[in-house]
């Protein structure tokens, strides 16, 4: 969910498409699975909720990253890339199947 | 809106408040949008769509509804207010409940009574009834039952089935493992003293079936339990204690059983099994070779996969085959039925209908505390009332007026509780004491067990919503603008209140008339009982058993040996008399067919009981000899065989006079069985209980016969019998210091225990029925003492113009009278349809005695009328002129 908000600001139910997408459909988020996450991600000070741009859209809220949820972001996928990276060296058939 | 956005809004109240409103239009429009995804265009998708939608929902509602409890318990900050509110309703309800120690007392004292009642009984029904086993998965072990139509339609389990009946139905799908035993005595010695075992003589191996390991050592293996295997023998954890002193060498060993040595191979855990045996030996012979209408065994089976059902449909198959196959060989196939119970119920069965009995009785007396209590605050919350309503008209929430309320009523029920289960828990620990042996050895541990605690905690709740729904529905009816006004203030209580509190008047009444008519009827059977002219003297007299084994004693020396104790015994000092028998009343267990001379010996040959008994056995009960002669030293092997007849056989079955000189021939039909005379009849025992009909009984002597080799024996004490016994023992051991004696008892003792059931029904419902009087009597002097209160000011006016004391009494008691009548109504209805319940226990009463119902009725409205008319008494010394003046 954070890296579907990567690329700017979404409402909610445009996050769930953008996840369902990345993940080919392997991960489907209900409307209370999403908004549940929402409000976890927003306690948990990684995302904001966008200010409105216009009246039209107060009915459709958006989300955006803070910084700290940038960050988190970041080191995780540097995480997952260097796990990534030590899979391929020691078992390259494992990670991209011919 | 459509009606699915509406259905979805309702459904979304499954989330927490702050989480439903946070995202309330968000969730909506995720939820529409997903409608129009196009996996759920598909065919089905509907269905698809809300099945995801429902999971999704209840997912992430319970997992926030989860995070909120966690996070109130995290930070109480957030939930500050309503632990605030909860502490000061209890605090309001301590105070309410320590003011007035005198209702606060009666109230709690009356739940202890039900609710610790209640939980003991519950305690003893589920100890003794409903959990007596430490089996595993009990509710699977089924025994097998059989009933023969051409002699008794009662199913039987205990010793009824021969083992090639038991390899009928072995192999049905629906069992698994199996066993059958026979049960007998062995005797076991080495070591101190000879003892004899209640053994169980096994065709499988038991301890698979009922799910018990041994602790030490191991089973049986298949080629000891096979025909002629090598002798072999498992103990139970009682006798390795008390006879082996807990030896772990014992495994190995070799033992004495019957006068030949077995090797001890396991021990078996501590408990009740199979019985209360504690002996567990191979049957050893070779079953093919047993005729198919010897049956002496119990068979256990342990369901596999199927119900009970499919168990019982299985075995009526195989009924229905056998009687095919071998109805022309034993006749009594025909209709033969096999059904399979709960090895727990056919234990159990002769407790149950005192157990529920006894059930529903403190349930009873729990309803009626209930009542009372309910009544109790009833008239409180009545006094209250100007309070309550003063606080709604200053803008107090009804719901919080309510909580304060139900918070009295279950902080009451909580110390009811506590008494109640103290009660029980002491109660339960020395219940073992008055309990006789047999029955508390099915349930090795009886105590305040986790269910027994859990039962008792929900009939605490039930009772707390109880007593306090009806107050707190009157608070919640309250309306401030009468309670202030002054019709209000003198008031009595409201018509709907007094209507309530005589109404559980009504029904206190009526459960105390069930009571005590369910006591007065076990009273009036017990009586009956206690009259019965038995025939014999039961007093004084010490019985044991002895039983010689065939390894040791054969032919003549049986009956030898029995002559040489009898003459020792008789040489004690303080015995009267003493003689041995192979059963003596009640217990009527040894039957025979037989036929009389000269009459035709019908399709179904007579049964009679069979009695072999020394000449003195008559002299030492007491029986009388009604004519002929008594048997004596003539009737020796070698002479006529004679035998004795009770009148019961002697009008039944020999019909006319004479009967002495009649002659009968003696068990199954065979050519070669001589004719033996009838020379004396004697006076009927009742020997088959005191509750059942005397049957026809023959008695045969001792010495005319050489297979009896288990004897009763028969001491009459002078003084105290039990105190005898170390003597009597003395004397056998000395004879041979092998040989032991066991099932102690006296003859009043094995009475009472007969009787067990129903004593201590009527104890326990007698006190109950107490309990019960006690606490509708309080009722309905509360209820007119309350109402007396109230009224002060019009009987004062009534008196003022000239009303006399009569005319207020019967004012007063004229509406006791009212309610005492409803309930008595109303209870006799309730004793007579749930007197059929008690039917079991009684003997020679119907649950419709009019003697009982008249005299329940009596007594209790005496103590009504009294309970009433205390209250009119006061009532009557109302001073008019203080009277007007009370607000």
């Amino acid at each position: 969910m954070l890296l579907a908000l990567s690329s700017g600001d979404q409402h909610g139910y445009a996050i769930k498409q953008e996840v369902e997408r990345v993940t080919g459909g392997d991960i489907r988020l209900g409307p209370g699975t999403l908004y549940e996450a929402i409000q976890r991600l927003e306690e948990d000070g990684l995302i904001e909720e966008a200010s409105p741009a216009s009246a039209d859209q107060q009915q459709r809220r958006s989300y955006r990253l803070t910084f700290a949820g940038r960050a988190v972001l970041r080191v995780e996928l540097r995480r997952y890339g260097a796990v990534l990276t030590h899979a391929r060296a020691i078992s390259p058939g494992l990670v991209d199947p011919s | 809106m459509s009606a699915r956005l509406w259905l979805y809004r309702l459904l979304m109240h499954a989330y927490p408040g702050p989480f439903r409103r946070r995202f309330e239009s968000e969730l909506e429009s995720a939820f529409l949008a997903a409608q129009s995804e196009p996996r759920y265009a598909r065919r089905g998708g509907g269905a698809l769509f809300w099945a995801d939608t429902l999971v999704d929902l209840c997912v992430s509602a319970s997992r926030q509804r989860t995070r909120q409890v966690i996070a109130a318990i995290r930070y109480p900050r957030s939930s500050r207010n309503k632990v605030d509110t909860m502490l000061h309703d209890l605090r309001h309800a301590f105070r309410l409940v320590i003011r007035q120690p005198a209702f606060s007392a009666a109230a709690v004292l009356s739940l202890a009574l039900g609710i610790g009642g209640s939980s003991l009984i519950y305690g003893l029904v589920d100890g003794l009834v409903l959990h007596p086993f430490p089996y595993p998965d009990p509710d699977r072990l089924v025994s097998v039952g059989v009933a023969f139509p051409r002699q008794s339609s009662e199913l039987r389990f205990i010793e009824t089935l021969s083992p090639a009946e038991y390899f009928d139905f072995k192999r049905m799908r629906s069992f698994g493992v199996t066993t059958a035993f026979d049960l007998g005595n062995r005797n076991v010695s080495g070591g101190d003293e000879p003892e004899r075992l209640f053994t169980a003589l096994l065709l499988d191996d038991p301890f698979e079936v009922i799910g018990m390991r041994a602790t030490l050592g191991r089973g049986f293996l298949a080629e000891e339990l096979a025909p002629n295997g090598p002798p072999v023998a498992i103990i139970s954890h009682r006798i390795w204690q008390s006879r082996f002193a807990g030896d772990r060498q014992i495994v190995g060993r070799a033992i004495r059983i019957g006068g030949q040595a077995a090797t001890v191979v396991g021990v078996m855990p501590p408990g009740l099994l199979l019985l209360g045996t504690d002996l567990w030996i191979p049957w050893g012979g070779d079953p093919s070779r047993m005729p198919r209408n010897v049956r002496q065994f119990t068979v256990l089976a342990r369901l596999e996969g199927s119900g009970l059902a499919e168990a019982n449909a299985e075995l009526a198959a195989v009924a229905g085959r056998v009687d095919q196959e071998f109805r022309g060989q034993f006749r009594e196939y025909e209709g033969w039925r096999l059904e399979a119970r709960p090895w727990a119920a056919v234990v159990t069965a002769s407790l149950r209908d005192a157990a529920f009995v006894l059930f529903g009785a403190v349930l009873f007396v729990l309803l009626i505390a209930c009542a009372n209590v309910g009544n109790l605050l009833l008239a409180r919350a009545a006094a209250h009332q100007r309070d309550v309503a003063m606080r709604l008209a200053l803008g107090a929430a009804r719901w919080r007026v309510a909580r304060e309320l139900l918070t009295e009523s279950l902080l009451l029920s909580l110390a009811g509780a506590a008494g109640g289960l103290l009660l029980a828990a002491g109660a339960l620990a020395i219940a073992p004491q008055f309990l006789p042996q047999r029955v508390v050895s099915l349930a090795p541990d009886i105590s305040l067990s986790g269910r027994v605690l859990a039962f008792g905690l929900a009939l605490t709740v039930i009772s707390a919503v109880v007593i306090g729904l009806v107050p707190v529905l009157r608070a919640w009816r309250t309306s401030p603008r009468v309670w202030l006004s002054t019709e209000g203030r003198s008031a009595t209580g409201g018509r709907a209140v007094v209507r309530l509190r005589q109404a559980f008047i009504v029904a206190e009444v009526a459960l105390a008339v069930a009571l005590l008519t369910g006591a007065g009827l076990l009273a009036r059977s017990f009586m009956r009982i206690q009259a019965v002219d038995l025939g014999f003297d039961p007093s004084n007299v010490l019985t044991m058993r002895l039983t010689l084994p065939r390894e040791k004693y054969q032919g003549e020396a049986i009956n030898q040996f029995f002559n040489a104790v009898l003459e020792r015994i008789r040489a004690l000092p303080g015995v009267e008399r003493a003689s041995a028998a192979s059963q003596y009343p009640p217990m009527g267990a040894f039957e025979t067919s037989f036929e009389v001379e000269g009459e035709e010996p019908g399709e179904a040959r007579p049964n009679t009981l069979i009695t072999v008994m020394t000449p003195d056995y008559f002299g030492t009960l007491g029986v009388a000899l009604k004519g002929g002669r008594a048997f004596d030293a003539r009737d020796t092997l070698r002479a006529p065989l004679v035998v004795s007849v009770n009148e019961a056989f002697a009008d039944r079955y020999l019909r006319n006079e004479p009967f002495i000189g009649r002659r009968l021939r003696i068990g199954p039909p065979r050519p070669d069985r001589p004719w033996v005379e009838v020379v004396s009849v004697v006076a009927d025992t009742r020997n088959r209980g005191a509750t059942a009909p005397v049957a026809p009984e023959i008695f045969i002597p001792m010495e005319q016969q050489v297979m009896w080799n288990q004897v009763f024996l028969m001491v009459r004490a002078r003084g105290d019998a039990p105190a005898l016994l170390p003597l009597v023992r003395r004397e056998i051991l000395a004879l041979d210091s092998e040989q032991p004696v066991y099932a102690i008892n006296t003859l009043e003792g094995s009475l009472q225990s007969a009787l067990f059931p129903q004593r201590v029904s009527l104890v326990l419902i007698g006190l109950f029925a107490a309990v019960a009087l006690v606490l509708a009597a309080v009722g309905v002097y509360g209820v007119m003492s309350y109402g007396v209160a109230t009224r002060t000011r019009e009987i004062g006016i009534r008196m003022a113009l000239g009303a006399d004391a009569g005319a207020v009494v019967r004012l007063v008691v004229r509406q006791a009278i009212v309610v005492l009548s409803l309930g008595l109504a109303l209870g006799l209805a309730l004793a007579v349809s749930a007197g059929r319940a008690l039917s079991t226990l009684l003997v020679d009463v119907t649950a419709r005695d009019p003697a009982t119902l008249a005299s329940v009725s009596a007594v209790l409205a005496a103590v009504g009328l009294a309970a009433g008319y205390l209250p009119a008494r006061r009532a009557v010394r109302v001073d008019p002129s203080a009277a007007l003046r009370h607000d």
